[in-house]
């Protein structure tokens, strides 16, 4: 199956923006949580249902119960909704780790190379990354090589015409959506790519982080071909206002020198 | 001539440069390294935490490698407000002279999204009490 371009041609595929991943919760079946469902009739009815499936702000929504939360990290997203997101890494143009790399609205691109035994996908969105797929059999590693990163080691294999991908050794710098959901460096990620048409990659991802969560779930999603798209380059970081406005709870500037006591802190407007 | 001072001044710049160098961690709010004091201004108590989160629970060490070095019993958090979680954390201290003096920390985990994570509140430790103030590095 390949999930790139023919030769000649030009396309690429657009990533979504999946601001809360909590309502893209599957089951076994493959279709949403009746839970979600309901709370997404909720919310086009006007009442009080959960928000996030798209873009927008956070509206102040609160740990949703399908979530398998940890009483801990249900306190940290809850903390994040009352503030907006403020601290979201991604937004200090910091890389994305796990499945939110699939849900950062930018474009993509799979390239696929079966003579080097490697997947490689190349990202304009989070920082201009790229994730090597290891595709020649190796295992993940374990103990001291693991080494945790924000993108992690990922080895695949194919079923039948759907990339499996598995995934470990990510590091605490990530948040899994905008919304805030937390994960540990305990977090294990399997993913599943599928083409089930040209204008069509259909990924889904089960995490399991014993870390933060009481048992695994399972997030999917379709990622439209954009026909005729390139890669165009998008540098996150440059001329990046919103990191010199920040303040945290203390009012505090969250980068650059913190104030001593008695003076106006420097973000202070 | 000059070029001589060039590196070991380039050195010293990297070494001012590196505590202010804080790295992101957005896992168990209570997970890394702390450090502070205790006690009063006069004479405060330095202090450094190393605390871990196994999925199950937060364990770790007080002062790891000093002569002081407690180990964590307990730690339980109240989560009834997200953005000032209180915290109590008990561990098996030591007095000047190797006695047992157990050490209960109350405080208030607050910045939780910052790096610069805040705990502060009050410090016991065998017959002595007095306010701490930690920041996570």
């Amino acid at each position: 199956m390949n999930f790139g371009r023919i030769p000649g041609e030009k396309g690429v595929w657009a990533v979504p923006y999946i601001t809360n991943m909590a309502m893209r919760l599957v089951g076994e079946d493959g279709q949403l949580l009746p839970a979600i469902q309901e709370a997404q009739a909720a919310a086009r009815a006007g009442g009080a249902g959960a928000r996030g499936g798209g873009g927008g702000g956070r509206g102040g929504a609160k740990s949703e119960p399908w979530m398998p939360w940890m009483p801990w990290s249900a306190a940290v997203y809850d903390y994040h909704s009352m503030n907006e997101s403020k601290y979201d890494p991604e937004g200090y143009c910091l890389p994305p780790g796990g499945p939110r790399m699939m849900a950062t609205p930018y474009q993509m691109e799979i390239i696929q190379q079966p003579e080097h035994k490697r997947v490689i996908m190349i990202f304009e969105g989070a920082t201009h990354i790229w994730r090597e797929i290891y595709m020649d059999g190796r295992t993940l590693p374990k103990g001291d090589d693991l080494n945790p990163t924000y993108l992690g080691h990922s080895v695949g294999h194919w079923e039948g015409d759907t990339l499996v991908v598995e995934n470990t050794g990510f590091n605490e710098n990530s948040w899994l959506d905008y919304f805030g959901h937390p994960h540990t460096d305990q977090m294990h990620v399997v993913e599943r790519w599928a083409r089930p048409t040209k204008q069509t990659l259909r990924y889904q991802a089960t995490v399991t982080d014993p870390g933060a969560y009481t048992r695994p779930f399972t997030i999917a999603w379709d990622i439209p071909w954009r026909e005729g798209g390139e890669l165009p380059e998008y540098i996150c970081q440059e001329n990046n206002r919103y990191l010199n406005r920040l303040e945290d709870d203390l009012g505090q500037p969250i980068f650059g020198p913190r104030a001593q006591p008695g003076q106006k802190p420097t973000g202070a407007r | 001539m000059k070029q001589r001072w060039i590196l070991p001044l380039l050195t010293l710049a990297l070494v001012l440069a590196v505590p202010g160098l804080t790295s992101a961690q957005f896992g168990h709010p209570l997970k890394g390294q702390w450090s502070g004091q205790w006690g009063p201004a006069s004479s405060p108590v330095r202090l450094l935490l190393d605390l871990q989160w196994d999925g199950k629970q937060i364990t770790g060490t007080i002062n790891p490698g000093a002569g002081d070095a407690a180990a964590v019993k307990s730690v339980t958090l109240d989560y009834s407000n997200p953005a000032a979680w209180k915290v109590v954390l008990q561990a098996e201290g030591k007095d000047a002279s190797g006695k047992p003096a157990p050490i209960t920390v109350d405080g208030t985990l607050e910045n939780i999204g910052a790096y610069a994570k805040l705990l502060h509140g009050t410090w016991t430790q065998g017959g002595r009490k007095g306010e701490f103030t930690l920041t996570r590095n």
